[in-house]
């Protein structure tokens, strides 16, 4: 152990090679520092290998056998069969092209590659702890430092990762055959994500969520499009019960779930609400039976494998690393990016953390003061939001003007055969500055960027609207929305 | 609860950095607005940087000795409750999937909040309501509505943009906008829209950058970068409506002021009344200021001197640099190196500048001051009374402004652009002061005007403050001619270095006893007499040979025979 235990000095050393990390380390090589980034998994953390890349490849493959199969109304008759582990080679194909590119980077801008867990022993020392027997371990001394750990799912009492038939959404994106039966617990974004890639390969998938509808967080009018088409195509949801547990049957496990104590206590509220959502109101525990079930109920800080106290970082309550809107932690020249500093816990927003992070090492006068971060969610249809929503524009004090495009009013959006869906513009009525959108509907995912980069820029409805788009597109719908917003829409009733 | 990040304002005159000399606070001690919060030594002074707001300091980010560049994060306030600053926001995401949604209510461990808040890497301030000022639209949530390009900008430039007044389409804040507010394009305080108060109606959601836009810089915008044409001295309106005469405008026209910036003399019917002559003074003030931004510091060649022993004289050796053989890098422990800046930098700059661009030429004389020193030796007791110590210096000044009044062109200026010689009017004269900080030159203004009693308090005050580098930077500026007292220290003769763009520099020796030939009734005697030497020097440029001896045989008169002072 100690034997051998050599002592290296760097400028900077990035803890973490993700999306937050790696982006932190290429950033300072750029500019000229010394960069050691240490990875005790693999290169391009969750993100590439487990996380935005994997799933997106299978819901990618996942449409597209679901599409196939249901065109029959275009002239287009197949069934396609899935070999999910054929499947699951292309997606690590996928994964290795990125995550090799990413060491190549990261070494082409002179970043020092190193393999093991870093754990502090001070505040200006870390421990490297190589991986396997007998490979020892170093002392890295740094000026700076950065803490890129990430995050891992929440486990919850009755459901052990460890278990077979338990899964994260790591393991659940690793799966070789497509299960029969899928139980999904947490209808948030990673978990409807999912189901809906698996009820289009062919699970019979039942989501059980403990509030009332998917996404929470989302508008209701947002969620509710991606709940109706997870519907339609065979996802059966149980809202308002928690997940008690599971056990195995003869033919697989059956998982058991109680009412949601909120929705006991207040059913008939929640069923007045929406009477789309079928709440159980007699609110008995039930039983699904399954092959394996998934939990995606939240994602937590991994602070625990880098011995922070010894560095003296602090964490808040729910665990995450306290930083300013410099990255800085409590602890002078310890920065901490991505998902291990706080919400949003998206890799986008741990990339400009932590090119951040390396420009405020590097003297320069970096700070997140981005307006907005935007996040999507791959369902079908997608979700794109940047930005206030018009409640939050009206609590923030905006008078907001709001204009909205349906989707079942695009050329293009019939063309592809998805019509669902809209995309909504909020802006400040009395300035016209676009502050916020949200797309549900074909490709909102790639929509919102140009809202968020009217909200970045300061652009008004009259930039938006006055802007030249493609026809037939779909980015037309955000021009119209825009125009809608000043009464000037042209293929939808003004307001 | 709310915090504040607090940059290092531009203090004045454009300085790019300064050196963190102390803190006058410590983490956790409760503030209040305008407080000194640190001195922060930057090229001329010591200045005390005061604190933006009420509140409790809650980080400190640079320690004493550290060279701290205009616009870098010096304090983190926590805000006092209704203290709110503007926001160059950090991004708060609303929007942020609330995890994987939870389905588990009695789960114990960190449950994805199902009501996703701003992360602390964005918000740490909490986004949600701190500080939330009731109230006006479209700025009510401190959000800056400008490119990303533009706040990066702002952030380069030290700007607080959120107290930038954008003039982009809705009020957008152009890459101009900051540029104005950052002093680079407008000298002077017209046009200057970051003001304290704009920042202050600002809310805050989240962490706040406040910088040369903020109160600290708005107070230093007073003084715009030095080779502009204002100063700090100069007072300037700045309206939008002005009652004047045509033939006023028309000076205003030719004097090149912009009307609106002349201070008011009166109200006509409730408007604001500028007269010719009101312009005539601003343009002159304009003009000493640009003079004096120009100038910063003279040169003697060391210090100052006072006959009478500690007076004005420290001694204080030049910090001396060895030559030091920089490629030899084994040599660290026989050397030391320190950072050229600070007051040293600008000496030298002020030298280089004055030495390669005035032609130096230097005339050597002593004057016998016997009747000086029994003159001082009389009044020194009656100024003490009054609570003066009186040196000779004062009474060289009055000789000096004497003698200028003979020869004008010793109490001048070359416009090198306009290629015109400007003779002054006024006499401010430097006095040149050894500090541990290096020579600093106060100025005594208007000695014609004042008697000798005053100007020696004056001198003293100034120079005691110049020792203690607690002197206001405008008490530094517009300077017409230099004394310097090398004497002190001792030493005869000195090849000064003119303040420039000052014309000249008098530099005095130590006032000694020597033996002298005497005419008396008897034939010539050898005596013991006090004798001063003295070295003057000027630019050749505009002051031939010949004239600076014959002014110096002027100063030499009335300090042999200080009784004609009388007659001034
Ligand atoms: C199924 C799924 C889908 C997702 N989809 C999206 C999406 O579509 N869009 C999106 O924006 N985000 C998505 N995310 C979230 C995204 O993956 C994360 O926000 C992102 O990976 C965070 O990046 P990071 O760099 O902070 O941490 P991570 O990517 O988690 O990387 C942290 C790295 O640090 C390493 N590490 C931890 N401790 C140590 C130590 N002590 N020493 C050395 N190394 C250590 C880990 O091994 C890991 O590789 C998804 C996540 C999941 C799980």
């Amino acid at each position: 152990m100690v034997v051998g235990d050599i002592e290296t000095g760097t400028e900077v050393a990035v803890v973490g090679a993700g999306p937050a990390g790696y982006v932190a380390a290429i950033r300072a090589g750029q500019l000229g520092l010394d960069v050691t980034l240490v990875e005790k998994d693999a290169w391009g953390g969750t993100c590439l290998n487990y996380g935005c890349i994997p799933s997106k490849a299978l819901i990618t493959a996942a449409d597209l056998a679901h599409e196939a199969g249901d065109a029959e109304h275009m002239g287009i008759h197949a069934d396609p069969a899935v070999d999910l582990s054929a499947t699951v080679d292309w997606k690590d194909g996928v994964v290795d092209r990125l995550t090799g590119g990413v060491e190549k980077l990261c070494k082409a801008n002179g970043v020092e590659l190193v393999e093991g867990r870093a754990e502090f022993a001070d505040d200006s020392r870390l421990r490297v702890v190589h991986g396997g027997d007998g490979q020892g371990a170093e002392t890295l001394v740094f000026e700076h430092a950065v803490v890129a750990t990430g995050s891992r799912p929440i486990e919850i009492p009755g459901f052990d990762f460890n278990d077979g038939p338990v899964l994260d959404s790591r393991q659940a994106l690793a799966l070789e055959s497509v299960p029969d039966r899928l139980v999904v617990v947490g209808a948030g974004y990673i978990g409807m994500e999912l189901s809906t890639a698996f009820a289009k390969l062919g699970s019979d998938v039942t989501v059980v969520e403990m509030l009332e509808d998917v996404l929470p967080g989302y508008e209701d009018d947002v969620a509710r499009v991606v709940r109706e088409r997870a519907r339609e195509v065979g996802v059966d949801f149980r809202f308002g019960y928690t997940a008690a547990g599971w056990e195995s049957t003869e033919d697989g496990i059956r998982v058991t779930a109680d009412p949601a104590e909120e929705v006991a206590a207040d059913g008939g509220t929640a069923v007045d609400a929406d009477p789309d959502i079928d709440t159980d109101a007699d609110a008995e525990p039930i039983a699904l039976a399954a092959d394996k079930t998934m939990v995606a109920v939240g994602r937590q800080p991994v602070t625990d494998t880098l011995n922070l106290e010894a560095a003296g970082v602090e964490t808040d309550d729910r665990g995450f690393v306290e930083t300013d809107h410099r990255t800085t932690t409590s602890v002078d020249g310890i920065h901490a990016v991505g998902d291990v500093a706080g919400e949003p816990m998206l890799a986008h927003a741990g990339s400009a953390e932590g090119q951040v992070a390396a420009e405020v090492i590097a003297g320069e006068p970096a700070a997140l003061d981005h307006q907005a971060v935007p996040a999507a969610v791959f369902t079908d249809p997608e979700v794109g939001t940047v930005g206030l929503t018009a409640a939050e524009a009206r609590e923030e004090g905006f008078e907001p003007a709001v204009g909205e495009f349906p989707f079942r009013s695009s050329g293009r959006a019939l063309t592809t055969d998805e019509d669902g869906g809209f995309v909504r513009i909020v802006a400040d009525e009395d300035t016209g500055f676009v502050l916020g959108g949200q797309v549900v509907g074909p490709e909102a995912s790639e929509l919102i960027a140009e809202v968020g980069l009217a909200v970045e820029m300061g652009a008004t409805l009259e930039d938006l609207a006055s802007t030249v788009h493609t026809h037939p597109t779909l980015s037309e719908a955000v021009m119209e929305a825009a125009e809608h917003a000043v009464g000037e829409a042209i293929h939808t009733l003004n307001r | 609860m709310a915090t504040r990040e607090f940059t290092l304002p531009d203090v004045g005159e454009g300085v790019a950095e300064g050196t963190l000399e102390a803190w006058l606070v410590s983490e956790g001690d409760q503030v209040s607005e305008d407080q000194p919060l640190a001195e922060v030594e930057t090229d001329k002074a010591l200045v005390d940087v005061p604190s933006p707001v009420d509140g409790t300091i809650e980080r400190l980010h640079a320690e004493a000795g550290d060279v701290v560049p205009v616009g870098d994060v010096i304090v983190t306030f926590e805000l006092d409750a209704g203290e709110s600053g503007a926001g160059t926001q950090a991004s708060s995401e609303p929007e942020a999937p609330a995890d994987e949604a939870g389905a588990d209510g009695s789960e114990p461990e960190p449950a994805p909040d199902p009501d996703p808040e701003p992360g602390p890497a964005e918000a740490p301030a909490g986004g949600n309501g701190t500080a939330e000022a009731a109230g006006s639209s479209s700025s009510s949530s401190g959000r800056v509505f400008a490119a990303p390009s533009t706040r990066r900008l702002a952030r380069e430039l030290g700007v607080d943009i959120a107290a930038v007044e954008g003039t982009g389409p809705g009020g957008r804040v152009t890459e101009a906008d900051v540029r104005r507010a950052a002093g680079d394009e407008e000298s002077s305080s017209s046009g200057e829209p970051a003001t304290a108060e704009t920042a202050a109606t600002d809310t805050d959601d989240g962490t706040v950058t406040v910088t040369a836009g903020d109160d600290g810089a708005a107070r230093a915008a007073e003084r715009p970068p030095g080779d502009t044409v204002a100063s700090p001295a100069v007072e300037s309106a700045n309206r939008d409506r002005t009652l004047a005469a045509p033939a006023t405008r028309r000076v205003a026209e030719e004097e090149s002021v912009d009307i609106d910036a002349v201070p008011a003399v009166e109200q006509r019917d409730g408007e604001p009344f500028v007269t010719a002559d009101a312009v005539r003074e601003y343009a002159e003030k304009q003009r000493q200021a640009q003079a004096a931004d120009a100038t910063a510091l003279a040169t003697g060649e060391g210090e100052t001197v006072d006959t009478d022993a500690d007076t004005d004289t420290d001694t204080v050796a030049e910090p001396e640099l060895e030559t030091s053989d920089a490629s030899d890098a084994s040599a660290t422990e026989r050397e030391e190196r320190e950072p050229y800046g600070g007051v040293r930098r600008t000496i030298g700059e002020q030298m280089e500048r004055s030495k390669y661009t005035a032609p130096h030429v230097t005339h050597h004389d002593e004057v016998d001051v016997t009747a000086l020193v029994e003159t001082r030796e009389e009044l020194k007791g009656v100024a003490e009374e009054r609570g003066v110590r009186l040196t000779y210096v004062p009474f060289v000044m009055k000789a000096c402004v004497a003698a200028l009044k003979q020869f004008p062109y010793l109490n001048a200026q070359l416009d090198e652009e306009n290629e015109e010689i400007v003779t002054k009017r006024y006499y401010n004269l430097g006095v040149a002061t050894a500090t541990d900080a290096g020579l600093m030159v106060p100025v005594v203004d208007g000695v014609d005007r004042k008697g000798l009693l005053e100007v020696a308090r004056e001198t003293n005050e100034l120079v005691e403050q110049a020792r203690d580098r607690r002197i206001d930077r405008e008490k530094m500026r517009g300077g017409s001619f230099t004394v310097t007292n090398v004497g002190g220290i001792g030493g005869e003769y000195a090849t000064p270095i003119v303040n420039y763009p000052e014309v000249a520099i008098l530099a005095l020796g130590e006032v000694r006893k020597k033996p002298r030939v005497v005419e008396t009734d008897d034939g010539d005697e050898i005596r013991p007499r006090h004798v001063l030497p003295l070295s003057l020097s000027f630019d050749h440029r505009v002051v031939d040979g010949a004239m600076g001896a014959r002014f110096t045989n002027a100063v030499m008169e009335y300090l042999r025979n200080p009784d004609l002072l009388l007659l001034e």
